[in-house]
């Protein structure tokens, strides 16, 4: 019983299953939108398949449990297989090297009456062959190639073991933070206890107004001035670069501007503030002024919303909301210069710029995955096009030779042209 | 430049369609004279599309493999090549006659999508997506020549035996061979496509795997093929229920180059 488990867990049959339910698995995932709450696909679907789908995680199915155990028997059948034809694999190797096998039996294809084995061999395009001797004490000829075809599928599933394993090492292990800013904003990394300085921001633009790159000069320190020194870089989109381990990544960007907050006309506080942030008042903390959105060329569509025309600077205006005590007070937009004014407070927004997001990443095991992709590809590259041949010729009675050959790879394809190439012989034979 | 690559696309076009419709009298004539005009001016066309891609390479300043319209061109660029490489290695008009239409039918589509050249977000600034994308075009042209070899396959066993289909159509064995190389051609070439654009994509978003539909997409593909290769191992399973899933790997292609798109986009943070 045992013994059958084993064995079908470590069968191709298993694999074929296992690869026919991973594939609907993942068609599955993508065909649900992913991470939305119960609600939204109460909404989207109905409430009963809103159920199903939290019920069986197909709102996170990529890291849901069932996922997860269908890959590891994916990886616990590919283990096994590898392990128990490891030695039959290096067996063969060395055989399908030495004559004794094949002589002891005939090829996939034969043929009889060659004359001149060794321009068949050649056509072959068969390494030269070695002379040796057959049980029965006959002369013949063997040559093979391409043994390291053999390896083929079993190096491909290495490889997919290891892009697997770095996979989901650097999934359980990866920290990701992101830092949002102007020029000279300094702001801590998460809890690594780095510092980034946003030494600069640019954004490159081409002749029609289109951008071409966005660039940000970096910097990363240790607060304490700890053991580790400053270090500078500049990233751009896909042009990332390694400070510390940690890999910096220019991400995105949007609008921010200087907040101008006055108290009964005196300045109270002035400060450069993103899209998206909360700022709250320096004095009445509970006061809190959001911005939701910058427009640089704003316009207003009645029954549309706000929109902006263009990305210049025609037009400038903060769409902005107002919380008390955690509450809506209200949502307008601000055009640049005009006055918002709450109670005692006068707030103004000027110097819309551009502020840059930047990703910061850590993922040791990259380089695993990265590795079993390679070995993956070696795999497929040895197994589809380093085709095992083996020739041999045993000299008959008759003084002509017969040949036999055989390349399982080739199948149909091989015959043929081992057909060709005898064919060649005997006919040059009749000259 | 660009004015030139119009008129290659049209003479490409003309081209495509008067081999198509010389293969399909070869069928129905059955002289092989007409097969190898057709193979000639499919090699023509080929020619001349390969002109017209590079016009559009130095009219745009950039390979041209970024939008709709560059892909399908392209897409029916690397059909084509696989298609006229197996028909001509293999000495098998027939296949031409039954590739030329999904040639026709994709540089068709090409047609009806905008051919303007529009500047590339920098995102998609990279060599990275050349490669990816070049890779992409030999792949799926595979499995669209296995596609066509599976359907021939399945044809051929309704069809009556004639002296022709014996002479013209690689006997059973044969046609599975061929079809496993057309395979491992595109599972070879989608495996570069994958991994050359995870490393792109780690490069420009931080994540080398985020399964995005098009991604997971591409990984049904190459698992349905990988079930392909294990099935036709097994005995009883090559040929017929080979040829299927030949079939039904393709739909995971199209799928994935078309019907993707229109669920969910990727992440475009600058888009
Ligand atoms: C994602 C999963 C897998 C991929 C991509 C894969 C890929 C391959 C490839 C490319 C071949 C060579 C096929 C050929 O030469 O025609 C192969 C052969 C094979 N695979 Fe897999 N494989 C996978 C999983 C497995 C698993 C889990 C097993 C476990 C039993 C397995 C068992 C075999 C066997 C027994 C062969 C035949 C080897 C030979 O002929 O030397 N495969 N596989």
């Amino acid at each position: 019983m045992l013994k059958k488990i084993w064995k079908f867990l470590s069968s191709m049959r298993f694999a074929i299953l296992l690869l026919v339910v991973l594939a609907v698995a993942c068609s599955v995932g993508s065909l649900v939108t992913q991470g939305q709450t119960y609600d939204w696909y109460a909404q989207h679907y109905s409430e009963r398949t809103a159920a199903l789908i939290v019920a069986l995680r197909l709102d996170d199915a990529f890291h849901s449990i069932w996922f997860i155990v269908i890959t590891g028997f994916l990886c616990l059948n590919l283990v096994l297989c590898n392990l128990t034809r490891l030695p039959q694999l290096i067996r063969r190797t060395r055989a399908e090297g030495q004559p004794e096998g094949a002589l002891k039996g005939e090829g996939d294809v034969s043929r009889e009456g060659i004359a001149d084995p060794a321009s068949v061999f050649a056509r072959l395009r068969m390494p030269k062959p070695a002379p040796c001797q057959t049980g029965d004490g006959r002369e013949a000829l063997f040559a093979s190639k391409h043994r390291a075809g053999l390896w083929g599928a079993w190096v491909c599933h290495l490889g997919i073991l290891l892009l697997i394993l770095g996979f989901g090492l650097g999934q359980m292990t990866q920290k990701e933070y992101a830092v949002y800013g102007v020029p000279g904003d300094v702001k801590p990394i998460g809890d690594t206890g780095w510092m980034l300085k946003i030494d600069d921001f640019t954004i490159g633009l081409r002749q029609d107004a289109t951008v071409e790159q966005y660039t940000a000069a970096i910097s990363v320190y240790s607060p304490d001035g700890g053991t580790a020194a400053r270090e500078s870089a500049e990233i751009s989109v896909n042009h990332p670069a390694t400070i510390h381990g940690m890999k910096f990544y220019q991400n995105s960007t949007g609008w921010a501007g200087k907040v101008n907050v006055l108290k009964d006309g005196e300045p109270l506080q002035a400060e450069v503030v993103c899209a998206g942030d909360f700022l709250p008042i320096l004095d009445k903390p509970e006061l809190v002024v959001y911005l939701n959105a910058f427009y640089p060329d704003y316009v207003l569509t009645p029954g549309v919303g706000p929109s902006t025309a263009s990305a210049n600077l025609n037009n400038p205006a903060w769409l902005y909301s107002v919380y008390y005590q955690g509450s809506l007070l209200g949502m307008n937009a601000l055009m640049a210069g005009e006055e918002l004014t709450i109670d005692e407070y006068t707030v103004t927004f000027t110097d819309p710029q551009n502020f840059t997001l930047i990703q910061i990443k850590r993922d040791r095991f990259t380089w695993l995955a990265l590795l079993g992709g390679l070995i993956t590809t070696l795999g497929l590259l040895l197994a589809f096009y380093v085709q095992p041949a083996k020739v041999w010729a045993v000299r008959d009675p008759d003084g002509t030779w017969t040949l036999h050959g055989q390349c399982k790879k080739g199948g149909a394809i091989f015959r043929e042209r081992f057909e060709k190439a005898t064919n060649q012989d005997t006919q040059t034979g009749i000259d | 430049m660009l004015q030139v690559e119009n008129t290659l696309f049209t003479l490409v076009m003309l081209l495509y369609f008067a081999s198509m419709l010389l293969y399909f009298a070869f069928i129905a004539v059955k002289k092989d004279g007409v097969a190898k005009v057709a193979v000639g001016l499919q090699i023509a066309g080929l020619a001349l599309h390969t002109a017209a891609l590079i016009c559009r390479g130095i009219g745009a300043g950039r390979l041209p493999l970024t939008n709709q319209y560059e892909f399908a061109t392209s897409f029916a660029w690397g059909l084509c090549l696989v298609s006229l490489i197996f028909v001509i290695r293999f000495k098998f008009p027939v296949l031409g006659a039954f590739s030329a239409p999904v040639v026709f039918l994709i540089i068709g589509y090409a047609a009806m999508q905008s051919r303007e050249v529009k500047n590339l977000m920098p995102a998609l600034r990279s060599n990275w997506l050349g490669f990816h994308v070049s890779t992409a075009i030999i792949a799926y042209g595979a499995f669209g020549v296995s596609f066509v070899l599976g359907v021939i396959f399945l044809l051929r066993d309704r069809m009556r035996q004639s002296g022709f289909l014996d002479a013209h159509i690689p006997n059973r064995e044969k046609l599975d061979v061929i079809a496993y190389r057309s395979v491992s051609l595109g599972l070879l070439f989608l495996t570069f496509t994958i991994v050359t654009g995870a490393i792109w994509a780690e490069r420009a978003w931080g994540s080398y795997w985020s399964w995005d539909p098009k991604e997971t997409w591409s990984l049904v593909t190459w698992i349905v093929y990988a079930a392909y290769l294990h099935l036709r191992l097994r005995r009883g399973w090559e040929g017929r229920a080979a040829a299927i899933f030949a079939v039904v790997g393709f739909v995971c292609v199209i799928f994935t180059y078309i019907g993707v798109n229109t669920f969910l986009p990727g992440v475009h943070s600058y888009a």
